[in-house]
């Protein structure tokens, strides 16, 4: 479960980036964040994954209070998630198997183990036959698909993912949409900052509206 | 366990393939590291050679022990036997005072002003020829000798030994001054290729600190870059050193035979070997982890 509870985040020199946000989200929940460019999806998705800190207030992962957390213990939250970041963050030194590989090894899974997980996360997302190819030779949408696979690779129970249909068209949209809720359905917590969530989502979902740093919860009907 | 035994050579794996991507650049370093290192063994193989030198070589250095001159025929004697049990001593000669007198009149321009002495100004003595020119042997067997009933003197001829030892001792921290500061070298050498390394590798350390990696997983492998520069330097050094300690002796031995000694300087030992690599290790971990402790961890917060 996580918990916010009166959060408030400024960056070092700006204002507040986040207002008082309170909000809960259970454990297997679909979650859209919306919102404006620049309302603060991305700083809300990155409290979440214990990235940053609060400014102001607590924010609870499974009842431990991430403001209050010693920077060692840091780590051991954050491998709960598995990440999409808005940009990506892939490695572009390596092949696409050793970027899925990252967050097995970080985990201690390494080997034919690991290979076996690699493989399978790769599969899932289509990418399977451009496991030696270099990201850079990818398409846009195929890097957005290379990062799902390093997210769920190591199975997190929260997965988070900012505006991971950015760059796909419908289609591939709707793939990655209902792979997520694949993930859901097996009581995987998921979490996607979008523009456009509204129009394509097809599952029972809640929806946290960001306005330039306040949060509202409009009623959503599926 | 065996996922921890496991990850390490992974790291390991790693650390050595991304070596030998950089195969030529990454000698260089490691040749600039061994002549950094080899500088101090040269000279500590050559110092240890000398202060082995100096417990070994015979010489016509001796102690002379002076009797008292109410010394007895009865109390040389008991001496004279006391000197034959002495493990320490290769020979001996007494020369009575009588002798030396008669030494010293041969020279005419003394037998002018001795023969105006109303008697023999001179003691009886012994010459002994120690076995060892090792200078705490020769110590206690001068005090075990002042000890004995009738000396009244025992002096030791050895300033050039004296001088020799002092000059080592000098060089010993001539030695510790030499290796401190080529260690600071070294640590700044590793320390800058490391955070190289670093610089290269920035974005991976960022992504794998965002998904969850500790600051141990994220050291590691500049750890085992740090050993392993620290390593193949101290190998090539020991290489080095090998070779210029096999040059010198070349000539040492022509210098030698003439001397009619067998004198060489000595070549690496299995403890140089190991002292050499592990404080190179030692070096490059420590380089390795202050790189990464302040290069690190500052893209979050
Ligand atoms: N590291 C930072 N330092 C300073 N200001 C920041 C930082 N990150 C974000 N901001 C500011 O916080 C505000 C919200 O940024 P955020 O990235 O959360 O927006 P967003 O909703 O994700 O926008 P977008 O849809 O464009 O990704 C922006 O005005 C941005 O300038
Ligand atoms: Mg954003």
């Amino acid at each position: 479960m996580i918990v916010l509870d009166n959060v408030t985040k400024r960056y070092p020199g700006s204002q507040d980036v986040l207002s008082n946000a309170s909000l809960q989200i259970e454990q297997g929940e679909m979650v859209y964040v919306t919102g404006h460019s620049g309302a603060g999806k991305s700083t809300l998705l990155k409290l979440i994954a214990a990235i940053e800190r609060p400014s102001n207030g607590t924010v609870l992962i499974n009842q431990q209070n991430v403001s209050k957390l010693r920077e060692s213990a840091l780590p051991y939250i954050r491998r709960k998630f598995g990440l999409v970041f808005q940009d990506h963050k892939l490695l572009y030194d390596r092949s696409c198997f050793h970027n899925v590989a990252l967050p097995l090894a970080i985990n201690g899974i390494t080997g034919a183990d690991a290979a076996k997980r690699i493989r399978a996360a790769l599969d899932k997302v289509g990418l399977l036959h451009k496991e030696k190819m270099m990201p850079i030779t990818l398409s846009g949408g195929e890097q957005q698909r290379l990062a799902i696979a390093r997210a769920v690779v190591s199975r997190p129970s929260i997965l988070i993912a900012d505006e991971p249909t950015g760059h796909l068209d419908q289609t591939y949209a709707d793939d990655i949409l209902s792979l997520f809720s694949a993930f859901q359905q097996v009581g995987v917590t998921v979490i996607i900052a979008t523009h456009d969530a509204l129009t394509t989502a097809k599952q029972p979902h809640k929806v946290l509206h960001l306005n330039q740093g306040r949060l509202s919860m409009p009623e959503v009907s599926v | 366990m065996n996922r921890w035994l496991n990850s390490h050579l992974q790291t390991l794996k790693q650390v050595i393939a991304r070596w030998r991507q950089h195969l030529f650049s990454n000698l260089l370093i490691s040749l600039t590291i061994a002549v950094t290192l080899a500088l101090p063994v040269i000279v500590y193989l050559v110092l240890t050679s000398f202060s082995h030198l100096t417990s070994t070589i015979q010489s016509d250095s001796h102690i002379s022990v002076f009797l008292s001159s109410s010394a007895t025929p009865t109390t040389i004697d008991s001496i004279h036997n006391i000197l034959t049990t002495k493990e320490m001593i290769a020979q001996f000669h007494f020369v009575p005072k009588a002798e030396a007198l008669k030494q010293l009149m041969m020279d005419s321009n003394n037998s002018n002003i001795i023969s105006t002495l109303p008697e023999n100004p001179l003691p009886d003595a012994f010459f002994i020829e120690p076995k060892s020119l090792a200078s705490e042997a020769i110590e206690q067997l001068k005090n075990e000798l002042a000890q004995l009933d009738g000396v009244e003197a025992v002096q030791v001829d050895d300033a050039w030994l004296k001088r020799l030892s002092y000059l080592l001792t000098l060089g010993q921290k001539a030695l510790l001054v030499l290796a401190s500061l080529l260690g600071f070298a070294l640590f700044m050498v590793i320390g800058n290729t490391i955070r190289m390394q670093i610089l290269t590798q920035q974005e991976e350390i960022e992504v794998s600190q965002l998904i969850g990696a500790t600051h141990r997983f994220i050291r590691r492998p500049f750890l085992y870059a740090g050993a392993i520069y620290g390593f193949v330097g101290a190998l090539f050094a020991l290489i080095i050193s090998t070779a210029v300690i096999a040059l010198f002796n070349l000539s040492i031995s022509a210098l030698a035979t003439a001397y009619q000694s067998d004198f060489s300087l000595r070549l690496p030992s299995l403890e140089v070997t190991l002292i050499t690599c592990l404080t190179a290790i030692g070096i490059g971990l420590f380089s390795a982890y202050f790189a990464v402790a302040k290069s690190l961890f500052k893209s979050i917060q």
